[in-house]
């Protein structure tokens, strides 16, 4: 399950609720990518809108305003129930290319503070390539984090999300849904 | 020295092949090296590991040593940077992170990112021999050519510190704009000019007079500032650009493609180009101050922050 839910972590993370953007010394990349047997407009087609995140398996509904302009924003609601708060960055259709950032997320739902990401399609004829790098801060913004909020949950979250996610994408698309 | 190099800079045209040979000492944080990069050849002639996630660097005014700070190894790293060995490893505390090297060459500063403080070290003794107070987070750090002053962009204060380095203390404070990362001071240490992440801007301070002069709107989460051909170069992290204005005006004046994330940015000596760390794209990108054009882009190590000075020119 991608967002475990901490209670130990949880409670940390009232304690530095107020230090808004606060974050660790050393942020934290990860890159996934996945093929997909399709062209790369049709993969386009599903994953650049960025008004529709139901790709994404936990995602149960996107609301948001702007559509896909620079600035545009999203809120994912989980079907947990939680909330994801999102703002557009960047955005190249040409280039099948955008950017995002998290504006609002609570590191129990994703242990990391400070995300920041962009997805691009690559490739020719019916092969797709879908890359999605990631840029983020452990959960825990002060020095010597607990196990829970470190470096290493917090790529592992991500990876988890990313991976879970571009293999759902994969099906939706291949299977033409 | 400084006032030699502005002399140099309005030379210009007639300096050319000054940069031949320089190299940067660029901080992999997460391959946990630094990348030695021959800047006219283009390729890495070595790669020096460091640990504890290497992220701010200082080249000593000499070229001899290059100091490099690992925030989670808490420690100081001084290279030998024609050996292109470690020389020493100087234990700190806290959250290490930007770093800058008095014009004397004697004393390394250190922001402690954790604490309200500059640590000044003694490179040679290995020691802390000092701690200045400042505001919290302090991330970038800058030296006035004459050594008299220390400016600490103080990250989660909103403000720039001054410290009267004689007397080891802070003399002035200034309200900038949202989360001030990265501060660089022109040759002559007349102004600073200070990235704000959280508010997209640069704030122009007048350092005698101790005030924000000016400010300058740039792309999504600036990181710092270099300063060439009469134009500052802002590196925009989330935008994949640096913003290029006009330090007379304050006006931008182009929007120009780099790699993913870039970050750490500095201008060659003799003014012509500006050398970019792109920290998620593993390269550094060279644009050429007048065309404000990117020439070329060099492959380096993981994660490549350079925060600070990181050119260093060869004898």
């Amino acid at each position: 399950m991608k967002f475990q839910l901490l209670a130990a972590s949880a409670a940390l993370v009232f304690a530095f609720a107020g230090a808004a953007e606060a974050h660790g010394p050393t942020r934290q990349k990860t890159s996934r990518s996945i093929e997909i047997s399709a062209s790369p407009d049709k993969v386009w087609k599903v994953v650049g809108d960025f008004q529709d995140g139901s790709w994404i398996p936990v995602v149960e509904k996107t609301e948001g305003q702007g559509g896909n302009d620079k600035d545009a924003t999203r809120t994912l609601t989980l079907k947990d129930g939680a909330t994801v708060k999102e703002t557009l960055t960047k955005y190249d259709a040409e280039k099948m290319t955008f950017a995002y950032r998290i504006t609002e997320v609570d590191v129990k739902v994703l242990p990391v503070t400070n995300y920041s990401s962009h997805i691009t399609v690559t490739g020719e004829g019916d092969k797709a390539t879908v890359t999605w790098n990631g840029a983020f801060y452990r959960g825990y913004p002060n020095n010597d984090p607990p196990a829970e909020l470190n470096d290493a949950a917090a790529i592992k979250a991500v990876d988890d999300l990313y991976d879970a996610s571009l293999k759902s994408l994969k099906d939706k698309v291949e299977k033409g849904s | 020295m400084r006032r030699l190099s502005a002399a140099v800079l309005a030379l210009g045209l007639t300096v050319a092949g000054a940069a031949r040979g320089d190299e940067a000492f660029v901080t992999n944080q997460t391959g946990d090296d630094v990348t030695v990069l021959d800047l006219a050849a283009g390729r890495v002639v070595a790669t020096i590991p460091v640990g504890g996630k290497p992220a701010g660097v200082a080249v000593a005014p000499d070229g001899a040593r290059v100091y490099v700070t690992s925030p989670e190894g808490k420690y100081l790293t001084v290279i030998d940077a024609a050996a292109r060995t470690v020389a020493a490893r100087i234990p700190l505390e806290g959250g290490p992170l930007g770093v800058a090297v008095h014009p004397d060459g004697r004393t390394v500063y250190v922001a402690d990112w954790y604490a309200a403080h500059v640590l000044a070290v003694d490179p040679v003794a290995g020691k802390i021999t000092a701690r200045f107070e400042v505001g919290a987070s302090p991330s970038g750090l800058a030296v006035t050519p004459d050594g008299a002053l220390l400016l600490s962009a103080d990250r989660d204060s909103n403000q720039v510190s001054i410290v009267d380095l004689a007397s080891g203390r802070r003399i002035g404070t200034i309200a900038v704009g949202e989360r001030p990362f990265g501060v660089t001071l022109d040759a002559e240490g007349r102004r600073a000019y200070v990235a704000n992440v959280a508010s997209n801007d640069v704030s122009v301070i007048d350092v005698a007079a101790r005030k924000v002069i000016g400010t300058v709107k740039v792309g999504e989460r600036p990181y710092m500032v270099a300063l060439a051909g009469g134009r500052g170069f802002v590196t925009d992290q989330y935008a994949s650009q640096v913003t290029a204005f006009d330090l007379a005006t304050l006006r931008p004046l182009k929007e120009i493609e780099v790699g993913e994330y870039p970050e750490g940015v500095q201008a060659s000596a003799d003014g012509r180009k500006i050398y970019v760390a792109n920290w998620f794209g593993n390269t550094v990108s060279v644009i050429d101050v007048s065309a404000l054009t990117v020439e070329a882009e060099h492959a380096v190590g993981d994660g490549p922050r350079a925060f600070g000075t990181f050119l260093r020119r060869t004898p």
